[in-house]
Formats: structure tokens, C-alpha cells, sequence
């Protein structure tokens, strides 16, 4: 697996099996979680074909700050209910009462299992929007005469998603900037980070030219002055930034560009795990040569050590 | 942290593997415990055998003990492709992928696989940070101590857990059965009977602790049963007699009778009530009816009369059961005898309990009278009670259990943590202090 | 081989020859006792002088014998962060198997790597010269294999960051 999925896998799975025509509607309770302190609850509370979906997000007050509630009324419209109590958001779908097109169908369960992704979509969307219309607003000055306001671009949208870790996006009248600050738990992680953003730093200018530049610092970059809350120096934290070129906002790309973006954290960390376990099986394979080579001192004759599928040692008898 | 993040239970069987959270009432995904990798499968560790291997696939067997493939090979990005579970079975139909099971009898043979079976599991099928989140993961009884700081050292070093709980899948199996509402006291003394796909155990445990050297396995289990209808129904001749088919009518129409050969003139007084069809549909469209008959109680009855399938292993279940408890320290055996729990998926025939308990009752009423009268009749016995419990979360027992324990508020507490881990190494891990033991609630 | 690893090299095996003379000897401290003395250290006359060959300033090799064990401590070349944590994964992970490894010491000797004890039990079972040849293969291969990993790291890490991004492309 390369790639982070978008879309939850449970929600998806679970929906499809149910919208199957021959499928006996049952009843479910199960609370799961998803990356980024993101808890779902999937229930059917009043019957078995009413399948209530809760989520509940950590920073949904922030989300709702920047316009959650339009996506997400836009994204589920008529499905939407009132939020169960201790969860931020809910929809839910009635089994008797499905679009008739299977093609409808798949949206729905699409648009669901994206749940998450839609509720932190907003921030994003809506510093597009202001670049659009930054961007407007700047084309009719130069450079030199533009009113401080355009110049400086928008405010910054502080998203705290995680304990210490959040995302800023900033929209300019040229450029969205999306920057994440992340924090490794373990020393380890943090080296073979730093490698990881040095290669994700110099990509761009090696092989991918029309990629996001991506920049990445210790201490807090210069688009966050004045952001309260913000850590720096040690080397525990570290603040990735996107700079999302026009080219990257586009009405069309955007809808792809933000889900892609949203996964970033993850898929950093889930790499840099993945590479862990990558050079233990090298060590792995590597102790197995040096044991080898050991065993090689052993003289012939000498009586050998086996081990039964249980782990136990025996020796055979000679 | 403001809110806690349920508890992630895995439970990695030979043949499937349940994941989920703690909490829920059944596991978010279950899936085969296989993984799908570049190049031909098989790799890692001869087909040896220490426990019984009744019914190794013979795909097992032929895989060979190839190494995994060279290092020189593997500088690219070949440990990034692969599958695992249901998506590892249809990528390996396909050509380029090998199919390989990390898990024998119940113990991780290969680690490589295994440790990428858990990042994808992880990553793709839970979508949690590990970092976020305490791992509640299980084990076979008798599993050797290396295997558990090997699993550790994967849990904490690889993924960074926040904290790490190994269970073993029999205490696990007993706490499940908290929910009957046969069950008062909620100790951990009891005999498990675990039938799962492959092999069935009889594992007696006394507070808490797996009395290791009372197990007994017995080499008949569900994929039996399915290959007893099987015969069966090649016998009649029936229409169609597929694996599949067979597994179908072995899960939709059998059940456990108390007697045979009354059961036999019970169906040839009321054959319409008893004899059922079953409708196999191909996927072209037709359909044909296949007739179930007395295998609806025969299949299920090898574990009680093991003669009418196999010629090699002949003890009764109840006969085992019973000798297992007579080996354990006899102390213990009271309560051994008073809490016999059931679980995986072979023992979820109706009646199956009820039969269960008459038979070993039967077993220990007898020995109890011809002690008496070896006694000469001079002391009485008070007698000994027996009994099996049934529940409804016999199933997945094991993991249902783990998701019990791992939602209670004092589970964090009995997890080692990263800190832990970091200050000590992976010999923490040898010692657990017992979950929903005495003095927990 | 590069030019000063042959020599290092050669330097090593023969002090490591000339080390692995041992012979059976009772503990003079405590009674039935047999123990490695340069553990022990109990009685100063049997342990003789530590020996230190270095290739760098880096890179070294303490070979500390006595008149029953010998003990060799190695310390690897780590050039950056990234093969400072890779060496000390990777001695971790060996020492963590130490007990498949007999002469494999758990713990290293303070300012080493990794540490071996080979006493004279471990001469009388196995073949001095073969157990020479382990120790100088395992310094050879350590130091391609921390190399090799970190290359990899890097191969990774581009090849991670570029899946990443080409999506926006």
C-alpha cells in the first residue's frame, strides 16, 4: 500500500453490504476511530434499516469557525439529523427509502465513508475561495500599490486536530499556504523524518517541477507571527509548509487536492513506520546470515539443536 | 488527553484474524490471516509440527522453505506491495502474487509477513495512529516468552504503540462468557473448548492461568465437519457437492441430537418437518435443489461418536474434556467442571452445550457411584456439578472477550507502555499482570 | 576493501589469534567458582593489557584478555544522526538474540558498540579460528549493512515524498 485511502474502509464495506438488494438489514453498534482523533459511531438506534452514522471530531468547533456546516450541508443535504448526543455531526440513511440507481447508490455510500474528509475539507475551502477572490482583487493593482490587505492575504486558519499538532492554512492573493506542524514521540521517528521531509523538500526540484513547494523548519515559519499556542526550537516539533501554486486551485483540482493534502500527516507517519518494520526484516535476515556464519565455528559432529512448532529446543540424539 | 481513544483488540488466528475496538460487540473486520506478496508464496518455515496438524492444506506443504527472497532484490519498493486478508486471496488468484499464511498453529512463524500483515491492518483496515492508541493483542496458550518480546519489539519499536496488553486467547474466551447470564461469579476458572476452522483445544485454567500442561487437542474441527457433509452428500449423489455447498448446509441446518437412533425414527415419523432442501445458485443464473437430510445431526455428532468419520482418532469429546480436568491439580477441578465455556465457530450447534454437559455429567456420576460403592457405601458424595456455557458471543469468544476487558477503565493501568518499553526492553512483556483478575472489577 | 580497512582488518585477526590462547582456570576468589576474569577482575595477575586497535577515530576495536576470556568490543563507524540510530537499532536488535549468539555480550562495554566474550569454554566447543573469522566478517558486513540500510532510508524517503506529490502535478 503506497497511498492513504480518502475514504473510511469500515463505512464503505458496511454500507455497500447493506445497500445490496439481497442483503437482510441487521443491527449494528460499533464505535470506531479513524487517523486523527476522528471517533465514528455506526448504529441503527430505531430500526434495523435506519443506519444512524455519527462523527465526532476534536476541533469541530474550529471546523464550524471556517464553514464546516455549508460543506457538510452541501456534501449530505437531506440526510443530515440532528447530532447524537456526544458526537458533533450525524446523517443518516433509511434502507426502505434508497436513490432507485445503483449509481446513486454508490455516491451515497461514497460521499458517506468520506465523511471525515468533508468535514475537514472546510478550512480549505474556504482559503480557496478567499484566494479567488484575493486574486481578483489584486489584479488590479501592481505590486507596489496594492492596499495592505491584499498583499498580506488572508487570516490564518488554525485547524488543532491532534493534542500538539494542527494545521494553518493562509490564503494569499497568489498562493495557499498550508503548513502542519508535527511532533515525533520518538527519537527514532524523528531522524528518519528528517529524512524523509529533506526528500520531500528536494523533490520538487529534482523530478516533480509543478508539485507544491514544500518547505520545512524547526521553529515556527514567518505566515504564523502572532499565532498564539505555537512551539518551537527544540527539535521535537517540526512545521511543514505547502505553498499550493494557481495551478493547484483551480475549481477543477480542488476537490482532489484537498482530500490529497488532508492525508499529508498520515501518510508521513504511516511511511515512516513502514520503513521500520522494512529494516527489521533486514536485520532480521541479517542476524540469520551472522548466526550462519557462527555456526560455522561449530565443529561437525557436534549434536544438533532443532526447534518443534511451538518454539521449544530439542536435541536429536545421535 | 481530553477524550480516550477506545482500546485496538487483534486477534490473529491460524485461519482468520479479528480486529476491531474495544467496546463493540463485534470485531470491525474479520478477514483470513494471509498475506499477498510479490514473487511465489509459501515463504518462511518448514510445515513442522509439533501440535496437531490435522487438515494442513496441502498448499502448506508445498510452499517449501524457500528463503524470502534475496536482499539484492528488495531494494526497491517490494515490501510496500502486497495484500492482506480477502484482497491477499483474490490478488493471489492472479498471477505475480504468492499467497503465504504468517501464522501456524496459532503461533507467527514468519515475522517479515507478519509485522506487514499488522502495518496494513493497522493503516488501511483500522485507520488509527498507534501512537493514539492501546494494543490488545493475543496469544495461543504455551506460546513461548521469545515470541512475545518478538511481538513487542514489532508493537513498540515499528509502530509506537502507546501501550501494549498480550493476552491469552483461553482467558480471553472466559471472560466472553461474563455476558451468559449463567454466570454469576465473574472468576476466571474454567475449561475452554476452543473449535475453530483447523483444531480443537481443551484448555483448562485456574484463576487466571493456563494449567499448561492439562491441554489436550483434538484433531477434528470445523473444515471435518465440512468435509463429513461433503461425503455425505457425494454418497446420495446429490446435484451438487461442493466444498461451499457443504459449508452452507453445515452452517444453516445442523444441529447436535441427544440420541441417534432416536433421532434417525424421528425423521422417518415426521420426514416433512425434518428433511430440508437447499437451493444452491450458480452464478450463471441457475439454480438447483440439493436435499439435506440426516446429515443435519450426523455431521456435528463426530465430536461425540468420532468413529463414524475418522478410523485414527476415536475419544469422545466429553471423554477428553473429562480427562483433561481429572489432570489438573485437583484443587481446581471443582471449578473446572462448574465452568465450561465454549467458543469459536464449531461449537455454535444448537444443542451443542446441552449434549455437551449431559455426556461429561453422565462420565462423573458414574465415577462417583463406583467410588461409593468401592467405599462400601459407607460415605456419600455430595455430588459434583457440570456445566457448559453457552453464549452468544461464542463466535468470535476470544476476541469479544478482549474487547470486554479492554474497555474497562482500569485496562491502561495493566498495559506497558511505550515509556515502559523504552526504559526496560522487550523482556517487560514476559509478565502481564492479570486482566479482570481478582481485585479488578 | 578499501585501503585502511585491509590492514585494520589484519591488524585485528592477528591480535584476536594471539588473544584466544586460554586455558580452564578456577576462580581464585571464590571457592568452585569458574568465571571470566576480565569480568570478574577479581584477580589483577591473570588479566593482562587491554589492547586498542583504531582504524579512525571513529572506528576501533578493545580487545581486553586474560588467562580464561577475552573480551572484544567494537565500535562502529557512525557518521551522522541517521547511522547513529541505525547502529544502535542494530545492536540492539543482536543483543536482543544474544542467547542464540553464545559469545554475544548483552550489554557493550561503555563507549563501544557491541561487545563479545569469548571464554574458554567457547574455544574448547568451537573452532578458535572459525570464531576469529566471525568476528572479522561481522566488522565487515556491520558497516555495509548500516550503509546499505541507510541508503535505502533515502531511496524511501525520495520515493515516498515523490508519490506523495506527483498527484498534484
Amino acid at each position: 500500500m503506497l497511498l492513504l485511502d480518502y475514504q473510511n474502509v469500515l463505512i464503505e464495506s458496511l454500507l455497500k453490504d447493506r445497500f445490496s438488494p439481497d442483503s437482510t438489514p441487521s443491527s449494528i453498534d460499533q464505535v470506531v476511530s479513524d487517523f486523527d482523533n476522528v471517533t465514528f459511531h455506526i448504529s441503527t438506534p430505531n430500526s434495523k434499516t435506519q443506519i444512524l452514522i455519527s462523527i465526532a471530531v476534536k476541533c469541530y468547533p474550529e471546523l464550524v469557525k471556517y464553514g464546516a456546516d455549508a460543506v457538510l450541508q452541501r456534501e449530505y443535504g437531506p440526510y443530515i439529523v440532528a447530532p447524537e448526543q456526544g458526537y458533533d455531526f450525524s446523517v443518516q440513511v433509511d434502507l426502505e427509502n434508497l436513490p432507485a440507481e445503483q449509481e446513486e447508490k454508490d455516491d451515497l455510500i461514497r460521499r458517506i465513508s468520506l465523511l471525515k474528509r468533508n468535514a475537514m475539507a472546510a478550512p480549505f475551502e474556504q482559503a480557496f475561495d478567499e484566494y479567488t477572490s484575493l486574486a481578483e482583487q489584486a489584479s488590479h493593482y501592481t505590486s507596489e500599490t496594492a492596499p495592505q490587505g491584499v498583499r498580506e492575504g488572508g487570516e490564518v486558519r488554525a485547524i488543532h486536530y491532534r493534542d500538539q499538532e494542527a494545521i494553518y492554512v493562509k490564503a494569499s492573493h497568489d498562493r495557499v499556504t498550508v503548513i502542519f506542524s508535527t511532533v515525533f514521540s520518538d527519537e527514532t521517528d524523528r531522524i528518519y523524518g528528517k529524512v524523509f521531509l529533506q526528500e520531500f523538500v528536494d523533490a520538487r526540484r529534482r523530478a516533480i517541477q509543478n508539485a507544491p513547494q514544500v518547505l520545512f523548519r524547526n521553529d515556527p515559519p514567518l505566515e504564523l507571527q502572532g499565532i498564539p499556542g505555537l512551539q518551537s526550537g527544540k527539535d521535537k516539533i517540526g512545521y511543514i509548509t505547502f505553498v499550493l501554486f494557481p495551478r493547484h486551485l483551480t475549481p477543477q483540482r480542488r476537490y482532489e487536492v484537498i482530500s490529497h493534502i488532508q492525508t499529508f500527516r498520515d501518510y508521513f507517519h504511516y511511511h515512516i513506520k513502514a520503513s521500520k518494520a522494512y529494516i527489521h526484516s533486514r536485520m532480521r535476515k541479517r542476524t540469520a546470515d551472522f548466526l550462519q556464519i557462527l555456526r560455522r565455528a561449530r565443529p561437525e559432529a557436534e549434536e544438533k539443536e532443532r526447534k518443534t512448532a511451538s518454539g521449544r529446543t530439542f536435541r536429536v540424539q545421535a | 488527553m481530553a477524550t480516550q481513544t477506545p482500546a485496538v483488540v487483534m486477534d490473529n488466528g491460524t485461519g482468520y484474524s479479528k480486529l476491531g475496538f474495544a467496546g463493540n460487540d463485534s470485531p470491525s473486520f474479520v478477514f483470513p490471516t494471509a498475506i499477498a506478496t510479490k514473487g511465489p508464496g509459501g515463504g518462511g518455515g518448514s510445515a513442522g509440527s509439533g501440535r496437531p496438524a490435522v487438515g494442513n492444506k496441502p498448499s502448506f506443504l508445498t510452499g517449501g522453505a524457500g528463503p524470502t527472497g534475496h536482499l539484492s532484490a528488495k531494494r526497491g519498493t517490494e515490501d510496500l506491495d502486497f495484500f492482506i486478508g480477502d484482497e491477499a486471496l483474490t490478488a493471489s488468484a492472479g498471477p505475480g502474487y504468492g499467497l503465504s499464511y504468517p501464522i501456524r498453529h496459532g503461533q507467527i512463524e514468519n515475522w517479515d509477513q507478519m509485522e506487514r500483515f499488522w502495518s496494513n491492518s493497522i493503516f488501511k483496515y483500522l485507520r488509527v495512529e498507534p501512537e493514539d492508541h492501546y494494543f490488545l493483542l493475543t496469544e495461543p496458550p504455551l506460546n513461548p516468552p521469545e515470541n512475545r518480546e518478538n511481538t513487542a519489539e514489532i508493537m513498540f519499536e515499528s509502530f509506537n504503540c502507546a501501550g501494549l496488553y498480550i493476552a491469552v486467547q483461553a482467558v480471553l474466551a472466559l471472560a466472553a462468557s461474563w455476558t451468559s447470564s449463567k454466570v454469576q461469579d465473574r472468576s476466571l476458572t474454567g475449561t475452554v473448548i476452543d473449535s475453530g476452522e483447523g483444531v480443537t483445544h481443551v484448555i483448562p485454567v485456574a484463576e487466571g492461568y493456563v494449567i499448561g500442561s492439562s491441554i489436550k487437542s483434538i484433531p477434528i474441527a470445523g473444515r471435518d465437519i465440512t468435509y463429513f457433509v461433503q461425503s455425505l452428500l457425494r454418497d446420495r449423489g446429490e446435484p451438487d457437492s461442493s466444498l461451499k455447498t457443504a459449508e452452507r448446509i453445515k452452517e444453516e441446518f445442523c444441529y447436535v441430537c441427544p440420541d441417534i437412533v432416536k433421532e434417525f425414527a424421528r425423521f422417518d415419523r415426521e420426514p416433512e418437518d425434518r428433511f430440508k432442501k437447499y437451493e444452491v445458485k450458480h452464478p450463471n443464473g441457475r439454480s438447483v435443489s440439493v436435499d439435506v437430510g440426516y446429515e443435519r445431526f450426523l455431521a456435528p455428532e463426530i465430536f461425540f461418536n468420532p468413529e463414524i468419520y475418522s478410523s485414527d482418532f476415536l475419544t469422545p469429546l466429553p471423554t477428553i474434556v473429562d480427562s483433561v480436568i481429572q489432570s489438573s491439580p485437583i484443587d481446581v477441578r471443582r471449578g473446572l467442571y462448574k465452568n465450561i465455556v465454549l467458543s469459536g465457530g464449531s461449537t455454535l450447534y444448537n444443542q451443542f452445550g446441552r449434549r455437551l454437559q449431559r455426556d461429561i455429567r453422565h462420565l462423573v456420576d458414574a465415577r462417583i457411584a463406583a467410588s461409593e460403592v468401592r467405599a462400601g457405601n459407607a460415605a456419600k458424595s455430595g455430588g459434583l456439578d457440570v456445566q457448559v456455557i453457552t453464549h452468544r458471543r461464542q463466535r468470535h469468544g476470544p476476541w469479544f472477550g478482549g474487547s470486554l476487558l479492554g474497555q474497562t477503565p482500569e485496562f491502561r493501568s495493566y498495559c506497558h507502555t511505550k515509556a515502559e518499553y523504552d526504559e526496560i526492553g522487550p523482556s517487560i512483556v514476559r509478565k502481564f499482570a492479570l486482566l479482570g483478575g481478582p481485585g479488578s472489577t | 576493501m578499501s585501503q585502511s580497512l585491509r590492514p585494520y582488518l589484519s591488524a585485528v585477526r592477528s591480535t584476536l589469534t594471539a588473544a584466544l590462547s586460554l586455558s580452564n582456570f578456577a576462580s581464585q576468589a571464590s571457592e568452585r567458582h569458574n568465571v571470566p576474569e576480565i569480568e570478574a577482575k577479581t584477580s589483577p595477575e591473570v588479566v593482562l593489557n587491554p589492547l586498542t586497535v583504531s582504524r579512525n577515530q571513529e572506528e576501533r576495536v578493545l580487545v581486553e584478555p586474560s588467562v580464561n576470556s577475552v573480551r572484544v568490543s567494537l565500535r562502529i563507524k557512525q557518521a551522522d544522526e541517521i547511522e547513529h540510530i541505525l547502529v544502535h537499532k542494530f545492536t540492539r536488535f543482536l543483543t536482543q538474540r544474544a542467547e542464540a549468539f553464545f559469545i554475544l555480550r548483552r550489554k557493550p562495554v561503555p563507549g563501544y558498540d557491541i561487545s563479545f566474550l569469548i571464554t574458554n569454554f567457547h574455544t574448547e566447543e568451537m573452532l578458535k579460528h572459525k570464531l576469529v573469522d566471525f568476528i572479522i566478517q561481522f566488522m565487515e558486513e556491520v558497516d555495509k549493512e548500516i550503509s546499505e540500510m541507510k541508503l535505502f532510508l533515502n531511496a524511501r524517503a525520495r520515493f515516498v515524498a515523490e508519490s506523495f506529490l506527483t498527484p498534484f502535478d
